[in-house]
């Protein structure tokens, strides 16, 4: 009955479509009802609609969360398009909090901002992390310039741990914590590679969104990793498709240099003017030098390691020089090759870029996702092709991906979520300064007059797989030679995923069971050939690395109303970690025959470490949601933890978290100027652990002496006594939003203490031991951020600008360390970067200039008359006098950061920039102290204007500052050097290291985005939707003071990553391309 | 609804039972890779391969320069004197007393004299290079960091630091052999309980000769050498105590693996090659090679031996007679022919060798710190001479010992004991500095462009991380024994 009455109502049919108006893409999942009615629908995968209208039908509206509802009149038309545009007011949005629950974004009393899957995807970072760059106020991305996929490290809210490797944020996806270690690989000869992060590797193209929890409020309730924040992502499914849709996305993107050094290309190699090849050995004249300090560019003829020889060889054809690979008869050999024929003496001042080439990253993503009423899936496979900028470097990866949900009854969901990752390389570079890494040729060793491309064949003739050929045999290894035989491979295959049931018992409550595990496989190689400088007989080494977390948890939700106006949200929770880390490392130091790299092909007897580790957390949680009247929001969460790490009667630690969210628009009447104000404010608190086997010395296997087996006491002394670390945070903050969203504000105050950490403190190794563990410290870290979203520009339909500001500024004091512990030292590499009681985190300190002060009589360099104070004292040798102690050179960390996006969008065509400013900090650059004593870059030609001879004029160099007279008093510095002992005595030898550290301030030019999404009425028949191509550009310009390198750069040590200190290191890249997506 | 809340409360117990568990805890926690106790015999080889290596790593970077066996013709700084921290003794020194500690208090508490008493041998050697690279050093508070909570160790007074090595010396002497048990993880001496007790003795010579400036040390010196029977002291070098090296990895000379470059930046210095010649010294030509431009071509008739003045600037260095083609190489036995069976007889890590022990007896005699007189100091000093010549695989030249400037002559025999122990020396740069510092002899003239006013060095400063890690006690020592400087003298060189 009811049903014949329809029919005779319906008489007539609405069809339309929806798309995002800033993107013109299609928008599916929106809700199309008739206005005063229950008749309604949502738009398929393609954004459209079609609509039975009833007679009383007026008024259609368009909603989906977080855009503005639009209402149109239907009168007699029977097609209606709409455009949803974002509504920035809204705050209906909701966001993925912790343990994987969804909140209104008005219910949080935290900071958090999420980035969607498409800033991900179109200008795509083969490190997912540097993605957040800028985007986010209050995260620190460091990416590290270490080559492919290098790791990222990401800070949130400021350093809060003593232990440089323990402050980078927890990653969860789908509910479950990931790994995202960074597995070290120093030691052995020089040989530090980057073989990035663990959630570097995470395929951009299955994220729907990543989430940043900031503070400790968003993350108690995921236990002690959250203590640095969370990233939680989210991972596309198939939920909300109907029926099947596939989509398609290739990027292709081409890398290059974005910064080399400004190389001088007036001196060629040698040393005092003179320079001739003869054997790359100091056979010739100053051909054993690898410096720049030799004679003038004028084109004269000069016997080099790539001139031809009356033998028809080259120059550098010299034979063996190296009697472990085989007999060295220098005289024959030089009879064999022949006379070198001299060739004209110029500079080569492209032959570091002429080395690099043009990167190439090729990514292709197809998924298929559907969904019914009984179930959704989603798979996907990724494949990323990627070479480098370095020859002979690249990576591979394949990403398979499955999500999907079944009702396997009314009650009860089954969900499973499973991410395959094949990641191999057959090559990543060496870093850091030593013979290993082309760098430390190509800024400070590599003479200007050489032609890197006369080295590309890189064997000597006749001796191949024996001796490479080079410009020098002293020193260096040839860069193609380095890079083509010398090879860090690896090999990586990580699963990682969860199962999860859902039981609904009741409308208002349910019950989640949930298993999920992390686990990777990964194998590295690395071959050295016959006559590399510091493995003449070559070498292979193999390590493997496995790490498995099984996280397994289940979660108790409640969901009622408790009367009209109070709202409740509860649940009780529980989780068991578990943390497996095996690895082996196995060296063959010498190759009995060359070119096999094989553990078996040892000449001598292989060298073998292994270590494994357990780790177990317990934990139980509770959470409770109070709201009244959806204005008014009180959160508690509670959690006790049990880790295995620390010592029984410790291992148990509790810790709870609260916070107030208060929509004050919906509370009072507010001015008209205001459409939207929220305050909120939290405290929490996390506790922390430690890693295992920290209780208890244990011997460590040596390499054994002469065949007899060697031990040694660890230089670390336990604690028996171990705490768990505590660390309580407190935040506060506003959200306002006015002119109807045109104007967003929100605001955040914030102040983290952390105390108790467990900590190695280090000890004078006078004490027979270099470190002991022990409770210390009291950091505090306090800043404001500050997201402001202006929208100058919105004509309905039509053009929209927005700007976003992310602004953040991070100020950490460390407050207290040990009893009577004034410093600790987090990390160093030419400087040491310490903590110290009244300083801030990421203070580096070294050797610096005596200055002339006029505040201690008693002191050094005293000047009573205050004329020459804070010059430079310089000693009558006429080199800069140290400091007697280190002293603070600055702080790595910047003050303030800034980002600032620009979107412009005009129907489908949608244009973004993104400028990524921060501002102050310090980095030092070891390019500029080595490149200097190897007289390569501009700078160096200071003191040599008319060659060496300090009679000339403009040569030799008298250094800014002043001498100590014998009577005490001053005088300027009236000492003359050479301009190459100036140049290397201005740091002492690498000692003072002071006029070497620079303001790390810049600019980049993060990212450009221009897409346009075609109107599917352009597609006809054809079967493809949603067509979107953008051209895209990642990291495009650089603007900054640092001289040489990019000031967004790190050093590697083993598995920790030290900012603010560049050791020759490779340079960063721009990168640009274009992004196809569709749909079908 | 009722039904639900029972199973449900339920379910929450037996998770939380679940959750709560940690009877596990403590296996899961204890480290599988590594024995939480090891005999001495496992800890003795380590201690004594690093301290073997560093001492000559430090000889090889610095000793042999300052004392002028060699001189550098690139990256000039060690000798020109601009030297910055030169932490390789310090920090081998202490890392492996802690280990040695162990074996210290291992074969106390198990009566395990010959354990003790070589630990305590090692100890004093350790000490001693110690307090003579730096001075003023931690040494009685040292290694208690786990032991007894020492986080800041003071520093002794080198004085106090001498009588504790004499007094350990003379405890080996006494202990060694009072037990039965067999000693393992003896890369010296294989366990030969009777060596070890010559070296014992022979190094209290060595270091009471070395304080002999400050006490008179004349009553000990004789004690020794009069009573061989309770004090045995090396008697050929076949007491020698050295560290042969093999001729694989990992066990190789450790210049064996250096970069061709780097070895080749070391070369003759021209202070010793000069004495060789004039001496006609038939162990300068394994000290050191023919110019490579003399030695390229096949006549060795033409060969010619030049050393590079000590302290010359970078470019003056390399281009000292015109250039490296004709500066004299290292030997090759310390480095490509290392691993020859002549190389690995000769290229050792030296603890004391037998000759050393002459020259210090021939010295003693000389001074009259034990009987004898001129007679016997010549005795010691030929049989010095010879010992080195024999170490070498050298048969002496018949006019060697009777020519002018090496025949014993009592009026300058301090300085022909001096310069013939100094020759003797070569390779083991630091003990013939710590040596020169005390005797001056031979003369040397400061490096030609030196950074130090003119003062050939005298100590190490303290590593910089003392400053941070000890500070007040440092600044104590620094007080007490004057700035920490290169230029300050130590207690028994003031």
């Amino acid at each position: 009955m009811l049903f014949s009455m329809d029919m005779q109502a319906q008489d007539k049919t609405l069809r339309g479509k929806v798309t995002i108006a800033a993107t013109g893409e299609d928008f599916p999942g929106v809700s199309v009802f008739i206005k005063g009615t229950t008749v309604g629908t949502v738009t398929g995968t393609d954004g459209t609609y079609s609509l039975k209208l009833p007679n009383n039908a007026n008024t259609v509206v368009f909603s989906f969360v977080g855009y503005r509802s639009v209402e149109v009149a239907i009168g007699g038309q029977s097609t209606i398009d709409a455009q949803l545009v974002e509504d920035i007011q809204s705050l209906n949005e909701v966001v993925v909090t912790a343990l994987g629950v969804k909140k209104e974004k008005k219910a949080l009393g935290y900071a958090t901002q999420t980035i969607q899957s498409n800033d991900l995807i179109q200008a795509r970072e083969t490190n997912l992390v540097n993605s957040l760059a800028g985007k986010i106020a209050g995260v620190t991305v460091v990416g590290n310039p270490t080559g492919i996929g290098g790791s990222a490290r990401v800070i949130i809210r400021g350093e809060r741990s003593l232990n440089i490797n323990n402050n980078q944020p927890l990653f969860v996806v789908d509910g479950v914590p990931i790994s995202n270690n960074n597995y070290g690989s120093s030691g052995r000869g020089n040989q530090e590679v980057d073989y990035g992060n663990g959630a570097g590797f995470i395929n951009p193209d299955d994220i729907e969104s990543m989430t940043v929890l900031k503070g400790g409020a968003a993350s108690a309730l995921y236990g002690s990793r959250a203590n640095n924040g969370v990233i939680v992502i989210k991972t596309k499914s198939g939920r909300g498709t109907k029926g099947i849709g596939a989509t398609v996305n290739s990027t292709l993107t081409f890398e290059n240099v974005l910064r080399l050094p400004e190389y001088q290309n007036v001196y060629g190699q040698g040393l005092g003017g003179v320079f001739e090849f003869r054997d790359g050995n100091g056979g010739g004249r100053a051909d054993g030098v690898d410096e720049s300090w030799g004679p003038a560019f004028n084109g004269q003829p000069i016997r080099q390691f790539d001139s031809p020889t009356a033998n028809g060889l080259r120059g550098g054809d010299v034979g063996n020089l190296n009697t472990r690979i085989g007999p060295v008869n220098l005289a024959a050999q030089l009879a064999a090759r022949g006379e070198i024929l001299p060739t004209p003496w110029v500079a080569r001042p492209d032959n570091v870029k002429n080395f690099f080439q043009t990167g190439l990253t090729f990514t292709q993503n197809v998924a298929l996702a559907g969904s019914n009423d009984n179930g959704d899936f989603r798979v996907s496979y990724t494949y990323l092709d990627q070479k480098g900028i370095v020859p002979n470097t690249d990576l591979n990866r394949n990403t398979f991906a499955f999500a999907g949900g079944y009702n396997l009854s009314k009650r009860l969901k089954a969900r499973a979520v499973i991410n395959y990752i094949k990641n191999t390389s057959g090559n990543r570079p060496n870093l850091s300064y030593g013979t290993e890494n082309i760098m430390y040729l190509f800024n400070c060793w590599l003479g200007r007059q050489v032609d890197v491309q006369a080295m590309k064949d890189y064997w000597q003739f006749g001796r191949e797989g024996l001796n490479q050929f080079n410009f020098n045999y002293n020193y260096h290894d040839n860069p193609y030679f380095n890079v083509f035989e010398n090879t860090n491979g690896q090999s990586l295959d990580r699963v990682y995923g969860n199962l999860s049931l859902t039981y609904q018992f009741t409308d208002w409550l349910n019950l989640m069971v949930r298993s999920g595990t992390d686990f990777s496989n990964e194998f590295r190689d690395r071959r050295r050939a016959y006559s590399t400088q510091r493995f003449p007989l070559g070498s292979y080494r193999e390590e493997k690395i496995f790490y498995e977390e099984r996280n397994t948890d289940f979660l108790l939700s409640a969901n009622k109303n408790l009367s009209e106006t109070i709202s409740l949200t509860a649940s009780v929770g529980g989780n068991t970690l578990t943390q497996v880390f095996n690895s082996s490392d196995v060296f063959a130091p010498e190759l009995a025959v060359p070119g096999v790299y094989s553990l078996g092909n040892s000449r001598v007897a292989i060298q073998a470490a292994a270590f494994r580790s357990k780790k177990r957390i317990n934990s139980l949680y509770a959470s409770a949601q109070l709201g009244y009247k959806n204005f008014l929001y009180l959160d508690f969460s509670a959690r006790n933890d049990w880790s295995s790490t620390l010592p029984k009667g410790e291992w148990s630690y509790f810790y709870p978290a609260a916070n107030l969210s208060a929509v004050i628009s919906d509370m009072v009447e507010l001015p008209k100027l205001i459409s939207f104000a929220k305050a909120r404010v939290g405290i929490a608190q996390v506790g922390n652990d430690t890693q295992p086997y920290q209780l208890q010395a244990v011997y460590n296997a040596e390499t054994p002496v002469k065949g007899l087996p060697a031990y040694g006491e660890s230089s670390v002394i336990p604690n028996l006594n171990l705490k768990p670390e505590l660390s309580t945070s407190f935040e506060a903050g506003i959200d306002v939003r006015l002119l109807e969203g045109r104007i967003g504000i929100d605001f955040t105050y914030y102040n983290t203490r952390s105390r108790n950490q467990i900590i190695g403190i280090p000890l004078s190794n006078t004490t027979g031991y270099t470190s002991r563990i022990i409770n210390a410290g009291l950091i505090e870290n306090r800043g404001i951020e500050l997201m402001l979203n202006l929208v100058p520009v919105q004509l309905e339909n039509s053009i929209r600008w927005s700007i976003d500001f992310n602004f953040s500024r991070n100020r950490s004091e460390v407050k207290e360390l040990a009893d009577g512990i004034q410093n600790f030292v987090m990390a160093s590499r030419y400087l040491s970067v310490e903590a110290r009681v009244g300083g801030r985190m990421g203070d580096m300190y070294g050797i610096g200039f005596a200055r002339v002060q006029n505040t201690d009589p008693n002191g050094k360099y005293y000047d009573p008359t205050g004329q020459f104070v804070g010059q430079v004292v310089y000693n009558t040798a006429g080199k800069p006098i140290p400091t007697d102690q280190v002293i603070n050179l600055g702080n790595y960390n910047p003050d303030w950061m800034l980002g600032i996006t620009n979107t412009l969008s005009y129907r489908g065509i949608n244009f973004s920039f993104l400028f990524d400013i921060r501002q102050g900090g310090k980095v030092y650059s070891h390019t500029q102290t080595v490149g200097r004593e190897g007289g390569m870059i501009i700078e160096t030609l200071e003191g040599r204007a008319n060659g060496y001879d300090l009679s000339l004029p403009g040569n030799g160099v008298i250094g800014q500052g002043v001498v100590q007279n014998a009577d005490g008093t001053f005088r300027p510095n009236d000492f003359k050097l050479s301009a190459r002992e100036w140049h290397t005595s201005i740091t002492l030898g690498r000692r003072l290291l002071e006029g070497m550290v620079y303001d790390a301030s810049f600019v980049k030019l993060r990212e450009v985005k221009l897409g346009y999404t075609l109107p599917n009425k352009f597609m006809g028949r054809l079967p493809f939707r949603d067509v979107n191509i953008s051209f895209v550009g990642r990291n495009l310009f650089l603007w900054t003071n640092v001289p040489h390198i990019d000031p967004e750069t790190a050093s590697t040590v083993g598995g920790t990553i030290i900012p603010g200190i560049e050791s020759v290191a490779l340079p960063s890249t721009r990168s640009y391309g274009f992004n196809l997506g569709f749909k079908f | 609804m009722k039904v639900v809340i029972k199973k449900l409360i339920v379910l929450v117990f037996v998770l939380t039972v679940f959750s709560a568990c940690t009877n596990r805890f403590e296996e899961i926690n204890t480290n599988p890779n590594a024995p939480i106790s090891v005999t001495s015999s496992l800890l003795l080889p380590q201690i004594i391969r690093d301290m073997v290596n560093s001492t000559l790593g430090e000889a090889w970077g610095i000793g042999n320069i300052v004392i002028q066996h060699t001189a550098k013709n690139q990256f000039v700084n060690e000798d020109r004197y601009l030297w910055g921290e030169l932490n390789s003794i310090w920090n081998n020194v202490y890392s492996n007393m802690q280990d040695l500690k162990i074996v210290l208090d291992q074969s106390e508490a198990s009566n395990q004299k010959n354990y003790k008493g070589i630990a305590l041998i090692l100890k004093s050697w350790m000490f001693s290079l110690a307090t003579d690279c730096y001075g003023d050093i931690p040494y009685s508070e040292a290694i208690r960091g786990k032991s007894d909570g020492i986080n800041f160790p003071k520093y002794d007074t080198q004085e106090s630091i001498y009588a504790g090595i004499l007094a350990d010396l003379a405890e080996a002497n006494t202990i060694l052999g009072t037990t039965g048990e067999i000693v393992a993880g003896d890369p010296i001496f294989n366990g030969d309980i009777t060596k070890w007790k010559k070296l014992a003795n022979s190094l209290r010579l060595r270091y009471l000769m070395r304080i002999s400036n400050k006490r008179n040390v004349a009553a000990d010196m004789a004690a020794i050498v009069n009573n061989p029977n309770t004090n045995p002291i090396m008697t050929g070098n076949s007491d020698n105590a050295n560290y042969n090296y093999l001729a694989n990895a990992p066990d190789q000379f450790p210049l064996f693996t250096t970069r061709i470059g780097s070895f080749n930046e070391f070369r003759a210095s021209k202070t010793l090659m000069d004495v060789l010649t004039g001496f006609n010294d038939p162990r300068r030509n394994i000290f050191f090679r023919p110019t490579p431009a003399t030695e390229l071509t096949p006549d060795p008739s033409d060969d010619q031996y030049v050393g590079i003045p000590n302290g010359l600037g970078d470019v003056e260095a390399l281009q000292f007679n015109g250039g490296p083609q004709n500066q004299s190489r290292i030997g090759a036995l310390f480095y490509e022919e290392a691993n020859t069976s002549r190389g690995l007889s000769i290229a050792k890590g030296v603890i004391m060798n037998y000759a050393e022990l002459q020259f210090i007896l021939a010295e003693a005699a000389k001074k009259g710190l034990i009987a004898g007189g001129d007679a016997q100091a010549r005795t010691y000093y030929e049989n010095g001479i010879n010992a080195s010549f024999a170490y070498y695989g050298l048969s002496m030249p018949p006019t060697y010992l009777t020519q002018a400037g090496v025949a014993y002559n009592p009026t300058n025999a301090l300085v022909q004991i001096g310069t013939q122990k100094w020759i003797a020396f070569f390779f083991q740069g630091l003990e013939a500095w710590f040596d020169w510092r005390r005797t001056n002899i031979p003369a040397l003239t400061p490096a030609a462009t030196n950074q130090t006013n003119g003062i050939i060095p005298t100590r190490f400063i303290y590593p910089l991380s003392e400053q941070s890690l000890n500070t007040q006690n440092r600044i104590e020592a620094v007080t007490r024994q004057g700035a920490d400087a290169i230029t300050t003298k130590v207690w028994w060189n003031k």
